[in-house]
């Protein structure tokens, strides 16, 4: 690692002001020291924000649940009303990493996490997303890429986090030059879609300060594969959440993660899910509608049945 | 060793006098250190310290361990390289292996992931600090009795990771001990032997030389 200053931020706006244009945000640090230690980012000033007050709490209530960007995974993973409200919010906290991380890794930690992709954490390779002039992973070794993207990097999204909180239509609120802004997970995410240098819409300096999770959807589930039963990222996840009632369907919402830069969601497939029972063959023409125009790149062909199953299987969780 | 420990002759000796002395004046340095930390992070808040090195105190096995550090200098670093704590082990030193393994505040965390300057304030155990007055816990005798490694290297992750599963689970399912110890890997694979150790010493009872069978997909 380089070496750089260190300083903990009492405020939201002090630490903004001490980030700069150099600095970068210190909370859980998995993401952010694995980075450091390949010199893949070169911050001259760290600003821990865990001294932050006000941004550790989960706060239920009977319309939205406020949870606060230094939650920790692992108290998502086990706090009992986030078990009981959003389930499939607590199975994809559950499925992040081992103990180790989650006891230190933040919610916002995990949505503002960088690439995994193999050429992007090489430090001697120049990729598009470091702003070179190529995707490597293109022609090259691609099984845990996307098969979905706008631009020719084909890194996804891998925060799972992000696919459940897509599913259940929360917004982060992130704190940007002195003014809260809303953004859906979809809009958190979109400038990746478009842009290879992007990982998610953040600017430098901003800071997601909490996720506001709606509780209309009365049911949610998530599943992940991974090559490894624990402790290992999804080769596809998958979240679905939606009020059920008489056993139909409404306002349902289907989100998959390493498939795309972002939380791959497909507003034909919630629409043909509106007031439907859900059985396999319904579950199936969704996961039709979901996966239509993927483009796979030789290695990561397995992703489309994979998907397709992950689909049917989560949407068929919500029935009880 | 047995033969000439103080403590089993039952008399005062010179030995265990020291002893006594030593524990005490570590216990009022550290309630004086906790004090002074407290102070200086409140004197300290918001001001930008390094990237030079700067004095950090931390808590290891009770004990306030004094060093000038660089803000850089993760947990595990200055456990091994700036004072002599070697038992937590570096492996990858990417978060990924688990031979690091410490507890901070009894929750067991990456020490390699973690900056020193992170770690002051909260009371961090490496497995140096397992075992109380010479005698090993019942984790430590377990892996013993059980022989649960081969080369030992991921040993302290292990034993850190069932302790700290144990103190908030007394009997865990093996399932529970599996979940608990996926952050930690054993590259002479000796995984078996370890989840005899672990469910031995939270008192459940387990088959000897019971071969698993482990269905893959």
């Amino acid at each position: 690692m380089k070496s750089f200053a260190y300083a903990s931020a009492r405020s939201v706006d002090s630490a903004q002001q001490m980030v700069g244009d150099n600095g970068q945000y210190l909370a859980g640090g998995n993401d952010l020291l694995g980075l450091l230690k390949e010199y893949l980012v070169d911050p001259k000033i760290l600003v821990n924000i865990k001294s932050i007050p006000g941004m550790d709490k989960i706060e239920p209530s009977g319309k939205v649940w406020n949870i606060g960007a230094l939650v920790t995974v692992a108290q998502i993973e086990s706090d009992p009303g986030i078990k009981k409200t959003f389930p499939g919010l607590a199975q994809a906290a559950a499925d992040v990493g081992s103990q180790q991380i989650r006891n230190v890794a933040s919610v916002g930690g995990n949505l503002a996490q960088h690439s995994r992709c193999w050429y992007f954490r090489h430090r001697d390779v120049l990729c598009l997303k470091k702003e070179g002039d190529m995707c490597y992973a293109r022609h090259g070794e691609n099984k845990f890429h996307s098969l979905f993207t706008g631009n020719n990097c084909i890194s996804p999204v891998v925060s799972n986090l992000a696919i459940a909180f897509a599913a259940l239509d929360a917004v982060a609120v992130v704190q940007r030059e002195g003014q809260p802004v809303r953004m859906t997970m979809a809009e958190l995410y979109a400038k990746a879609f478009d842009n290879p240098t992007a990982h998610n819409s953040l600017n430098p300096g901003d800071l997601i300060l909490k996720v506001e999770v709606p509780v209309t959807r009365t049911h949610s589930a998530y599943l992940q594969t991974s090559e490894k039963h624990e402790f290992d990222w999804a080769l596809v996840s998958c979240a679905a959440a939606a009020k059920v009632a008489d056993g139909k369907l409404s306002q349902a919402r289907v989100a998959l993660g390493s498939i795309s830069p972002v939380p791959h969601q497909v507003k034909g497939a919630n629409d043909f899910l509106e007031g439907k029972t859900l059985d396999d063959a319904t579950a199936s023409q969704a996961a039709d509608l979901i996966l239509k125009n993927a483009k796979p790149h030789g290695h990561n062909d397995y992703k489309i049945p994979m998907a397709h199953a992950m689909i049917r299987r989560t949407l068929l969780k919500l029935n009880g | 060793m047995n033969n000439s420990d103080p403590g089993k002759a039952g008399s005062f000796s010179r030995r265990s006098f020291l002893k006594s002395i030593g524990t005490t004046a570590v216990a009022t340095a550290a309630a004086q250190t906790q004090s002074i930390a407290a102070e200086l992070e409140k004197a300290n808040a918001e001001t930008t310290i390094g990237p030079g090195a700067v004095p950090v105190t931390l808590q290891v096995n009770g004990e306030a361990l004094k060093l000038q550090l660089e803000p850089r200098v993760t947990l595990l670093d200055a456990l091994r390289n700036y004072s002599s704590l070697t038992g937590s082990k570096e492996g990858c030193d990417r978060g990924t292996c688990g031979a690091c393994t410490v507890m901070i505040d009894d929750t067991p965390v990456y020490s390699c992931m973690k900056l020193a300057i992170e770690a002051q304030g909260h009371a961090i155990t490496t497995v140096e600090g397992l075992a109380k007055d010479g005698k090993l816990t019942k984790v430590q005798q377990a892996f013993m009795e059980r022989d649960a490694l081969m080369c030992g290297y991921c040993t302290p992750g292990f034993v850190m990771s069932v302790s700290a599963l144990l103190k908030k689970n007394f009997r865990p399912t093996a399932d529970e001990v599996r979940h608990a110890c996926v952050g930690n890997i054993c590259r002479c694979g000796t995984y078996p032997r370890i989840m005899e150790a672990a469910l031995q010493a939270a008192g459940v009872a387990t088959a000897m030389n019971k071969t698993e069978v482990i269905t893959y997909g």
